[in-house]
């Protein structure tokens, strides 16, 4: 019953979906008031099949009805609730049904939010949205339909993908990730619309880098998450590794990040609208790349799901969106850039942000080209090819210590063209702060000259993220007598925006000098251990005390347990495990980590003999890594800050139009 | 409405190829299945090793040989390495070669990395990746179980595990004996 009720709700979504976009051009093209309110009833209706849809898979998961497709092919009688539950994502169809979802509800919220405003771009925005909800329904109802009827009808299904049972991060990172990716759309549909209806002003901009906000905050964590995952679950010690498809989740990062630092130009300044409008287009578009990577069979990539018919179809809709981008683009800019106004001199933010977006696309093609090459090479010399790390490395090193540089630069100048004394003023000190870290690093013994570069450049822009936060609340305390604590308060209320920023950019800083110091300085030893032998390792003592199977439901784990002291201090006992799933045949271990400010002990099981009592274990030591997930948190936290609605901003943005329209005379 | 040809044909220019290489992509695997080479002679090589020794595979003939296509740069590889020290150890032994092939790498980080790690058998150096080209390598980790007689009996990739390892051998040197 369950699967033709919910592959039911799946094409009244594709229906919602097609007739919302028919009038929501309407609407856009005639200004029609009837015609909007319909789309928004189809932008509400998609939304609520979209999550009925989804219900009635995770009943259908739960209540473990083999005669729906999905469950059939990723169900399990043997798996805890939660792991049935979290197997919605666990695979290729599920995973496209919670696009969906995530898809649905963004859309239907976005109707809800602009419901009595922004009457000339929304129209154009939900039909945009909407029709990439067509092809997400299309795929949903068609070619992925996780609802199709299975018979006869199985006893029992394998169960989910092993490695997605064996974290608890697996719940969070993926619907994370989604809540990003998928959140992109808006802010296409929301580009597009400016382009479609000629007009890009003020409330609109604002609106566009809010609902950007979240989903850029989402990513961010998301792919702070994935690393996270790796890291407590492959037992290799790393947490990024430049496949293809984590740079398909990084991709859209980079050009989200930049346009959220040039839409303060393009606010401020009316400048670079086209620029800024391409970087959102291209979020998008890049979004959809990357899940035509993961999606598509045609890059070899530890995640990617396997082979499947969806690949050409995906393409297809990437190829119609760049063409509907590049041609709203070349057909409507010039409607949208004629009131730019000339740039201040060098020494300006502006200046600087136009640099901090010029790294970030140079990032960007970095990425692009090595992620791409291995197919463009096969495409020409008919022989496969690897990009590896060694090439990322080189190559965005350098731009991302650039990248930090200019925040710290870029805080420190003021608006418009900077004196040479405001400069000398803003900049003398973070500058001999961090000169002062860099030479306290190089005598300390750190011959790494990156490292060195790394830390003292960070230390400036620490330095200045602090100062920028810290100065207002001072000032104000000082000119209006309230208390630090109380002008702290009210400086942080009343730039919300600004602060959040500041607070993403510690985040950032917390990573960029976690990621190099961890990679350079992580040390590895692999050591056999008989029973009750104590060993010294990289500066712990660890003894093996015995080996254990412990059997559950959904797997069998070979468990090796360790008595961990560092120095005299006893740090208790750690035990890694190799889990058997019966889906796979190859164990899976699970790594234990001790996570400390400084370092983190990383132990990986590698092997138990148990006729000889001897366990083999690879020992870790990796400095800082506790920084990369504190960095993303920070960014997270920033971002909340920065997108959380304020009274103020709706209600000013409720004005705006108003006013546009009195000013265009009407 | 003006159209603007220069963003137009600017976007066309990047959008075109990127597409067709996408496209490119659909008739081949990825993940290079290469059984084509199973049961087949093994390609023939004589390499140097990081020690400097000249090895020949048609000199090993007589015993099972392990060979290991592998990288300082591939993660999966390092995290393989003990496992393949230990088989090393192990199935001396009884006859099997263990033999690493170093992938589009310096020789000098591969030779810190085994003074490290410790080496338990030799690894050669491949320049111009002339036998990963031989053997189909498509990316590192490949491990190709070679038979008594010198044919591949079965390639393994991505990273190996204990088990597999200790089968495949089990298998091959039972047909030996058997």
């Amino acid at each position: 019953m369950i699967g033709p009720l919910g592959h039911t709700l799946v094409l009244v979504g594709l229906a919602a979906c097609t007739l919302g976009t028919v009038t929501g051009v309407v609407a856009g093209l005639r200004k029609h008031d009837g015609a909007l309110r319909w789309t928004r009833w189809m932008a509400y209706i998609f939304a609520a099949s979209m999550v009925g849809a989804t219900g009635l898979m995770e009943l259908a998961l739960l209540t473990h009805d083999f005669s729906v497709a999905y469950v059939a092919e990723v169900g399990s009688r043997a798996s805890p609730t939660w792991v049935s539950v979290v197997s919605l994502w666990s695979s290729l169809n599920g995973s496209i049904l919670l696009w969906g979802l995530v898809l649905g509800v963004y859309i239907g919220l976005f109707a809800w939010k602009t419901r009595d405003r922004f009457p000339e771009h929304t129209p154009w925005a939900l039909a945009v949205c909407m029709g990439v909800g067509v092809f997400f329904t299309f795929l949903i109802a068609g070619v992925a339909n996780p609802f199709a009827p299975v018979s006869p009808v199985p006893a029992d299904g394998p169960g989910p993908n092993a490695l997605l049972q064996n974290h608890i991060l697996m719940i969070i990172h993926p619907p994370t990730l989604y809540i990003g990716y998928v959140g992109m759309t808006v802010p296409f549909g929301m580009a597009a619309a400016a382009l479609l209806a000629g007009r890009l002003d003020a409330a609109w901009s604002r609106a566009l880098r809010r609902w950007t906000l979240i989903p850029w905050g989402a990513l961010s964590f998301g792919i702070v998450l994935g690393g996270w995952w790796s890291y407590e679950v492959l037992g290799w010690g790393g947490w990024w590794a430049w496949d293809p498809v984590e740079n398909a989740s990084f991709l859209p990062w980079l050009t989200a990040t930049a346009y959220l630092h040039s839409a303060m130009i393009m606010e401020r300044r009316e400048h670079l609208k086209g620029w800024t409008l391409s970087l959102v287009l291209s979020t998008f578009l890049l979004t959809i790349l990357g899940t035509f990577m993961t999606r598509s069979g045609v890059f070899n990539s530890v995640h990617s799901f396997t082979q499947s018919p969806i690949g050409p179809v995906f393409l297809g809709f990437l190829g119609i969106a760049m063409v509907f981008s590049l041609v709203l683009l070349a057909a409507r800019l010039d409607t949208l850039t004629r009131a730019d106004k000339a740039l201040p001199g060098p020494a300006s933010r502006e200046v600087m942000f136009l640099a901090n977006n010029l790294l970030f696309a140079s990032f960007e093609l970095v990425v692009l080209f090595g992620t791409l090459w291995p197919l463009v090479n096969e495409a020409l010399t008919d022989t496969q090819i690897s990009v590896g790390a060694p090439y990322f490395d080189t190559m965005t090193a350098p731009i991302g210590l650039a990248i930090v540089f200019l925040m710290g630069v870029g805080p420190a100048l003021p608006w418009g063209a900077a004196s040479g004394q405001t400069l000398r003023e803003r900049l003398l000190w973070p500058v001999l702060v961090g000169l002062a870290v860099a030479a306290v690093v190089g005598i300390s013994g750190v011959r790494n000259p990156w490292i060195v570069l790394t830390l003292g450049t960070a230390a400036f822009a620490l330095v200045v993220t602090l100062r920028e936060m810290w100065e207002p609340a001072w000032g104000r305390s000082k000119a209006l007598g309230e208390s630090l604590p109380v002008a702290a308060g009210q400086v942080f209320v009343r730039a919300r925006r600004r602060y959040g920023g500041y607070i993403v950019h510690l985040g950032v800083i917390f990573i960029a000098v976690a990621h190099p110091v961890a990679t350079a300085y992580g040390e590895k030893e692999h050591l056999t251990f008989p029973v009750d032998q104590p060993r010294e390792v990289l500066g712990y003592e660890l003894t093996f005390l015995g080996s254990e199977w412990q059997e559950q439901p959904h797997r069998k784990s070979m468990v090796a347990t360790f008595e961990v002291s560092e120095g005299s201090t006893f740090l208790g006992e750690m035990a890694p495990r190799l889990n058997h799933y019966k889906s796979m045949r190859q164990p899976i271990g699970t790594p234990v980590v001790k996570s400390g400010l400084d370092q983190d002990l990383y132990l990986s099981l590698v092997q138990v003999d148990e006729a000889a009592g001897t366990a083999s274990l690879e020992v870790r030591v990796l400095p800082l890594v506790w920084w990369l997930w504190a960095g993303g948190i920070l960014m997270l936290l920033g971002t909340i800050v920065a997108a959380w609605p304020s009274r103020r901003s709706s209600a000013a943005a409720a004005r705006a139009p108003q006013a546009a329209q009195a000013a265009a005379g009407k | 409405m003006a159209m603007n040809w220069k963003i137009l044909l600017g976007g066309a220019v990047l959008v075109v190829p990127l597409v067709a290489v996408l496209a490119s992509g659909f008739g081949s695997d990825p993940r290079g299945s290469s059984n084509a080479l199973e049961g087949q002679r093994a390609s023939d090589f004589a390499l140097e090793s990081l020690d400097g020794d000249r090895i020949a595979l048609a000199d090993l003939a007589g015993g099972p040989v392990v060979i290991n296509f592998w990288a300082t740069w591939c993660q999966p590889c390092l995290a393989e390495h003990p496992i393949l020290l230990e088989g090393a150890r192990r199935y001396k032994a009884r006859g099997v070669t263990f033999l690493g092939v170093l992938y589009d790498d310096d020789a000098e980080l591969a030779r810190r990395y085994v003074g490290k790690h410790g080496a338990a058998f030799p690894t050669l150096l491949d320049p111009g990746n002339h036998v990963a080209i031989d053997y189909g390598v498509v990316g590192v980790p490949e491990t190709f179980f070679l038979d008594q007689r010198g044919r591949v009996f079965k390639k393994h990739t991505g990273p190996l595990d204990f088990q597999t390892m200790v089968e495949t051998l089990e298998i091959l040197l039972s047909a030996e004996t058997g």
